[in-house]
């Protein structure tokens, strides 16, 4: 039962030389599963070390069921964290590993016995209890980190990129088994990612960050449909949206080699108009083309094809089309689109114009 | 068979071999030839000594041995060597565990000169600050006493000691004690708990290393320690040294009782000690 707040969260190094994270507001409900995503760099790390404790807060107020947590230390946080390097204690049999926070604070040994045995066996760790870690295999290792956390029952889970380190398999099996792990639990985890497949599948909710700051918040569905900026929009998404200037004119919005309709901008507006790869489809009515272009090169990547489209712009537009897709090296190719589907962003800021203000009716 | 295996020709990598073994039987010769010679002199009398200085012991004199512990007063050296160089090793490994712990984890003011201040004492030779040491230990009330004995041997070996440990604490993966701080351990318990087990292979390099040194250590003790009684093991020479007469025989004699337990400690820990010396990061 936890409920972590963080009310205008900053840190900097080097007596404010450099800005890590910066004015992060998140309130994550206790029960959820909350994502941060981000590109390298961008402060997600340093954000959770700052709620697990290792990292001082220099601004702002984190706070865990209401009590300010700024100058309480680590161990009495009662949070647990997985560590992307697993950190596990190399001297330790994975039962003592499993058992040493528990220790710290049961000194009844058989109930940390009784506990660890009974993780041990929901986690398949059974037959590794008296190993030591350089005994086990990469994916062991995980998961005797994450039984290290589960033992404790604690108030709050960090993870901090946990699955970067095993093969792609495993990787999917993991993911799936931290899901179900959480319905079981039930408890509040924040859960560093900078795998976009990991923060969609995963997350209640999902926080994307960007240079120090929150960039948006939202369940992953609505995030990957709404990006609030052109940078979620070309962050989130493989290949991500494509992004073309336009102008809205009286029939519709232009981007100079076709139009899509709608209105509600002002004629002679400018605007950032954002595409979805998977949102786009061919068309031999000219008419009705949103962009059309030369195919510059054609992607088959088995399940589908990613066809890139030379419109005018400094990057191709890409379509992802089906396993088999008409369009031919070198041939003209239009694309329409769902009028419902696109979305505009601010060329100036980049950030989202919400799409009541032009879907729909006309003034 | 091969003809070229039949001919008496050597091959070269034969020729590297044999090369290689006369090496290695001249350097052993060099280094051993001294200890089997005391070894030797250890079984026979002075008489027999100066009548032939390289001959084999016949009869060998076991009683000699006996002698040395019961009537020379070596089994007091021996426990007092035993006593000030465990404690020593004890402080020292404790000690500089704490300090080379901080020196690799925390980062604090003043921590260069800290650091600086520890390490400039062993640009001194100890002929340098002997004297200066000996009147220290007098106005303390330290010089003729075991205790004193000890703290000049933890503070002359503790730079060393701190060097190689914070060496092995910097490569601990800081995460480790991060995961243990998140376990709920305070920083006095994770020293116990965490570094020290985790720098074993380093601890125990500087156990033995330190342990040998300060139980051949001679000049420190030789000028702070004058009571018999209160003599280590290399100072139990000095009994068969007379102001005309040098007991040769006995002093080999006495010479072996000091020298077995380092030789001892060789045999069986050698490979800790090279393994500890070149420790890869812990994994
Ligand atoms: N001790 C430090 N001194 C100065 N700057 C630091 C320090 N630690 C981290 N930073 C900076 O803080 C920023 C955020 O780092 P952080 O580790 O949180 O990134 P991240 O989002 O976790 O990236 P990655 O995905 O690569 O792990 C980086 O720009 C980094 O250079
Ligand atoms: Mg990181």
């Amino acid at each position: 039962m936890a409920i972590v707040k963080l009310d205008k969260v900053g840190k900097s190094y080097g007596n404010g030389a450099v800005m890590a994270v910066q004015d992060v507001n998140i309130i994550i409900e206790d029960g959820e599963f909350m994502v941060l995503l981000g590109p390298s760099g961008c402060g997600k790390s340093t954000t959770l070390r700052m709620i697990a404790g290792l990292e001082s807060i220099t601004e702002g107020e984190l706070s865990i069921d209401g009590e300010r947590m700024n100058a309480v230390p680590a161990k009495n946080r009662d949070i647990a964290m997985v560590f992307q390097s697993y950190a596990l204690y190399p001297h330790m049999t994975v039962r003592d590993n499993l058992g040493f926070g528990l220790k710290r604070r049961q000194a009844d040994k058989a109930l940390v016995k009784k506990r660890v045995d009974e993780v041990a066996a929901s986690i398949g760790l059974t037959e590794y209890l008296d190993r030591k870690p350089h005994a086990l295999s990469g994916g062991q290792r995980q998961r005797v980190a994450l039984g290290r956390a589960i033992v404790r029952d604690p108030k709050v889970f960090l993870f901090d990129e946990p699955l970067s380190n095993l093969d792609a398999a495993l990787r999917v099996s993991t993911r799936a088994e931290l899901v179900r792990l959480h319905q079981e639990l039930q408890a509040t985890m924040i859960y560093v990612t900078h795998d976009q497949v990991e923060a969609m599948t995963m997350g209640d909710r999902v926080c994307i960050m960007s240079h120090g700051k929150v960039a948006q918040i939202g369940k992953p569905m609505d995030v990957y449909l709404n990006p609030a900026s052109t940078f979620v929009a070309s962050f989130l998404g493989n290949p991500p949206m494509n992004l073309m200037p336009a102008t809205a004119s009286e029939t519709g919005i232009e981007t100079g080699t076709g139009r899509i309709a709608g209105t509600g901008f002002a004629p002679g507006t400018k605007v950032t108009l954002g595409l979805r790869p998977e949102d786009l489809r061919p068309t031999d009515n000219a008419a009705e083309a949103v962009v059309s272009g030369r195919v510059v090169s054609l992607e088959s990547l088995g399940a589908e094809t990613l066809v890139h489209v030379e419109a005018g712009n400094d990057k191709p537009v890409i379509l992802r089309g089906g396993r088999e897709t008409p369009a031919r090296l070198d041939d003209t190719i239009h694309l329409t689109c769902d009028p419902d589907m696109a979305r505009f962003f601010d060329p100036e800021t980049g950030l989202a114009i919400p799409t009541n203000t032009f879907t729909g009716d006309k003034k | 068979m091969s003809a070229a295996s039949q001919s008496p020709r050597i091959s070269a990598s034969g020729l590297r071999m044999a090369a290689l073994l006369l090496f290695i039987v001249i350097y052993t010769a060099y280094s051993a030839g001294p200890f089997v010679w005391v070894a030797s002199m250890s079984l026979r009398t002075t008489t027999e000594i100066a009548a032939n200085p390289y001959a084999l012991p016949w009869p060998w004199h076991f009683d000699k041995f006996a002698s040395a512990w019961l009537d020379s007063n070596y089994d007091t050296y021996f426990f007092n060597s035993v006593s000030i160089v465990l404690s020593a090793v004890a402080l020292l490994t404790i000690i500089g565990g704490m300090a080379a712990h901080c020196f690799a984890r925390y980062r604090f003011r003043f921590k260069g000169v800290v650091y600086f201040l520890i390490f400039s004492t062993i640009i001194f030779p100890p002929q340098v600050t002997v004297i200066g040491l000996f009147q220290i230990m007098v106005d303390y009330g330290l010089y003729n006493s075991r205790i004193g004995l000890v703290l000049v041997y933890v503070s002359i070996q503790l730079p060393v000691t701190i060097y190689i440990l914070e060496a092995f604490f910097a490569r601990i993966p800081k995460d480790l004690f991060e995961a243990a701080r998140i376990d709920g351990y305070s920083e006095w318990a994770i020293f116990w708990k965490i570094s020290l087990p985790v720098a074993l292979p380093a601890i125990s390099t500087t156990v033995i290393l330190n342990t040998i040194l300060l139980w051949n250590e001679f000049l420190y003790a030789v000028v702070l320690i004058t009571e018999d009684d209160k003599r280590t093991l290399p100072l139990g020479v000095l009994r068969f040294l007379g102001d005309q007469l040098e007991d040769v025989g006995m002093i080999a004699t006495g010479l072996m009782i000091a020298i077995v337990p380092v030789v001892l400690i060789y045999v069986f820990f050698s490979e800790r000690l090279i393994q500890g010396m070149t420790a890869g990061a812990v994994k």
